[in-house]
């Protein structure tokens, strides 16, 4: 017999709640009122095993995540204990997303005194969300001090450094976590796109190849990877690279659209534009359509260019690369007007020197 | 000038000394030695007489230590300091509370809720206080601040119940418990108030019941004594044998309890009634089904008041 509900418990009559109780190997004799509560004794216990309760620091963290900072900081309140430093930091990071950082540094300060180093990392994000980069990085340091290997840390204090404009830094940071932490495929993968980022291509090549071995099926890698080969000129084996990923995953336009700004740079423009057709069909998007419009242009398809130009701008009406592509193959035309022609106050008007479009850069690469 | 490493992060090398022995007393706190934490502490406070931080985890190794007057005297110097901190305020309450000092643990709370008025901990804990002075209004006016926040608080209605209960006002007592355990029905507090309040009411039929269901959540000597009584008035003596046998194992000392066991010995001589599978016996209601098909509901009737 399935259990019955609390509710059909609580409104059964004498014979069904006698029968429940037989069936759930209960004793059905006594008063009726007993023999209810009995059954609704099992019939709770069985349905929550682990009676879970939000508790009040349980709710506070919840209503932070809600959006509900102010009613938070009052639950939070209520929960602080002589021996914890659990809420202060819950604390702190309510009175952050109310916006009192003041305050919240205060809290997490005292957390810290009260013992809890991972405190510091709160505090680490408090004072990057003011805008201290590098004293969120000395906190990270603080706790790593005492947790060298604590990936959380470190990752943290590599993301500092890397808003904070210290790529260099960012990059050493998370080669350590690599070395500290092996088992930990993704970080191999994290680290060859910093590298990617950085403008350090041959070795974000060299570390996502990496990343490919551990994890054969991830496309991610395998098309940063590509966009790694070619940005470094190994033309030939990013278009490759990216093949072998459109294998696994057909569905990547990015990948698709990177694959045909490669065989553009090789000079193959007819293998480009099939290659940026199939991904504008897939997703029509600005990159993508303005990579196809170049490879047009290259291989001599002016007036499918213009079309894909105008594409363009039905998407964003004043897109200037699109505008100037327009412009570029427009047919003259003849003025129809005749008058003067109004020149500059500060001048004679200058001709620009027009120059040629390059193609476009690969997408760049998720993050 | 070139500052020596150790030295190179602060101004003033006493900050990096002050934080090591803090740290170092809170871990030798943490690890029970409270001789080693008094010690880091003392360090600290050499370092820094006005820190408060210091002296609240002074207050708490004396009184994990057993030493309450000690720890009152840490709490308020660290109160005289900061007289803003949370912390230091339900630290001194507690302790006031350990010692008795009730209406001083109250006035405590008072300024807590000064600084925090939406406290819960420090409203419930103020009711609390009151109640033990014998202010059962107080204290019920504190538990319906709570309410007015929470009012899912199931210990504030237990609390409620048990203040109404003191004030002989057992229909709103009952409605107060009542509603605790529809909250939490294995709330414990709320079944021991549920006890009282039928034994008060010389229920001894849903005072064994209700005891049962709450020893099975935890033993008590009190509630096995309850539970003995109520049995030697349903003309259980064996049942209250046991139970007073087993409050005598909780609390060899029990005056009360050892009564009940001769009173109990010497009813078994005349009559010990069994009442088999019939946990309700002694809650007879008319009408009730399951008290119509009862094969005890003779007897039943006879002892339900």
């Amino acid at each position: 017999m399935s259990l019955p509900s609390l509710a059909e418990v609580e409104h059964a009559d004498w014979p069904s709640l006698q029968r429940m109780a037989e069936t759930l190997g209960l004793n059905p004799r006594g008063r009726s009122a007993i023999v209810r509560m009995r059954v609704a004794d099992l019939v709770r216990r069985r349905v929550q095993p682990s009676s879970w309760r939000p508790a009040r620091e349980h709710q506070a963290a919840l209503l932070t995540r809600l959006g509900h900072p102010d009613l938070a900081e009052r639950v939070w309140e209520s929960t602080i204990q002589l021996d914890a430093p659990a809420p202060w930091v819950g604390l702190g990071q309510a009175q952050l997303a109310g916006g009192s950082r003041a305050e919240a540094m205060k809290s997490l300060k005292r957390a810290v005194q009260m013992g809890d180093p991972s405190a510091e990392l709160h505090r680490a994000e408090a004072l990057a969300a003011g805008g201290d980069l590098v004293g969120a990085v000395a906190a990270c340091d603080a706790f790593l001090e005492t947790h060298a290997r604590d990936l959380r840390g470190l990752f943290m204090k590599s993301a500092f450094l890397s808003r904070g404009g210290f790529d260099e830094e960012a990059t050493k940071v998370l080669r350590t976590a690599v070395e500290v932490h092996p088992e930990v495929p993704e970080l191999v993968r994290t680290l060859g796109f910093a590298l990617l980022r950085t403008g350090r291509y041959a070795a974000a090549a060299e570390v996502l190849e990496e990343a490919v071995q551990r994890d054969p099926e991830d496309v991610d890698a395998r098309a940063c990877r590509g966009s790694a080969l070619l940005l470094a000129g190994r033309t030939r084996e990013a278009i490759t690279v990216f093949e072998e990923a459109l294998e696994i995953d057909s569905g990547r336009p990015d990948v698709r659209s990177n694959l045909g700004a490669a065989y553009l740079a090789l000079g193959k423009p007819r293998s480009a534009v099939a290659a940026l057709e199939r991904a504008a069909k897939q997703h029509e998007s600005r990159r993508i359509l303005l990579n196809l419009a170049h490879a047009q242009e290259a291989a001599g398809q002016p007036v499918k260019a213009a079309r894909t130009y105008d594409q363009v701008l039905r998407l964003r009406p004043k897109d200037p690369e699109a505008l100037a592509g327009r412009k570029r193959l427009a047919p003259p035309k003849k003025s129809t007007k005749t008058g003067r022609t109004t020149k500059s106050a500060k001048g004679s008007a200058r001709t620009k020197a027009r120059t040629k479009s390059a193609p476009e850069p690969p997408s760049t690469p998720p993050s | 000038m070139t500052l020596p490493p150790e030295m190179a992060g602060r101004f003033l090398p006493s900050v990096d000394r002050l934080e090591n022995a803090m740290r170092a007393s809170r871990r030798a706190f943490d690890r029970g030695d409270f001789e080693g934490a008094l010690r880091e502490n003392d360090v600290a406070i050499q370092l820094k007489p006005e820190y408060d931080a210091a002296w609240l985890l002074r207050g708490h190794i004396f009184r994990k230590d057993g030493n309450i007057p000690g720890a009152i005297e840490a709490f308020a110097r660290a109160l005289r300091i900061n007289g803003e901190s949370q912390e230091g305020w339900i630290a001194l309450a507690s302790a006031l509370h350990t010692v008795g000092r009730f209406q001083e643990e109250g006035e405590a709370y008072d300024r807590l809720l000064e600084i925090h008025p939406r406290s819960i901990e420090a409203w419930i804990d103020k009711g609390a206080a009151l109640h033990e002075l014998g202010d059962y209004r107080g204290a019920i006016a504190c538990y319906d601040k709570v309410l007015a926040i929470r009012p899912e608080h199931a210990a504030a209605w237990s609390n409620k119940g048990a203040a109404f209960l003191r004030l002989d006002e057992d229909a709103a007592a009952s409605r107060c418990i009542d509603e605790a355990l529809q909250l939490d029905p294995d709330f414990f507090d709320a079944m021991a108030n549920r006890v009282l309040l039928y034994r008060k009411g010389k229920r001894p039929g849903e005072t064994v019941f209700w005891a049962d269901r709450a020893l099975r959540l935890r033993e008590a000597p009190w509630l096995w004594y309850v539970k003995g009584l109520a049995h030697l008035r349903l003309g259980e003596s064996t049942l209250a044998l046991k139970a007073f046998e087993r409050a005598l194992a909780l609390d060899p000392k029990s005056k009360e309890a050892r009564a009940g066991l001769r009173k109990a010995q010497a009813l078994r001589e005349t009559t010990d009634f069994y009442r088999g599978v019939y946990e309700c016996f002694g809650t007879h209601l008319a009408g009730d089904p399951g008290c119509e098909a009862c094969e005890i509901r003779a007897r039943c009737r006879e002892v339900t008041p």
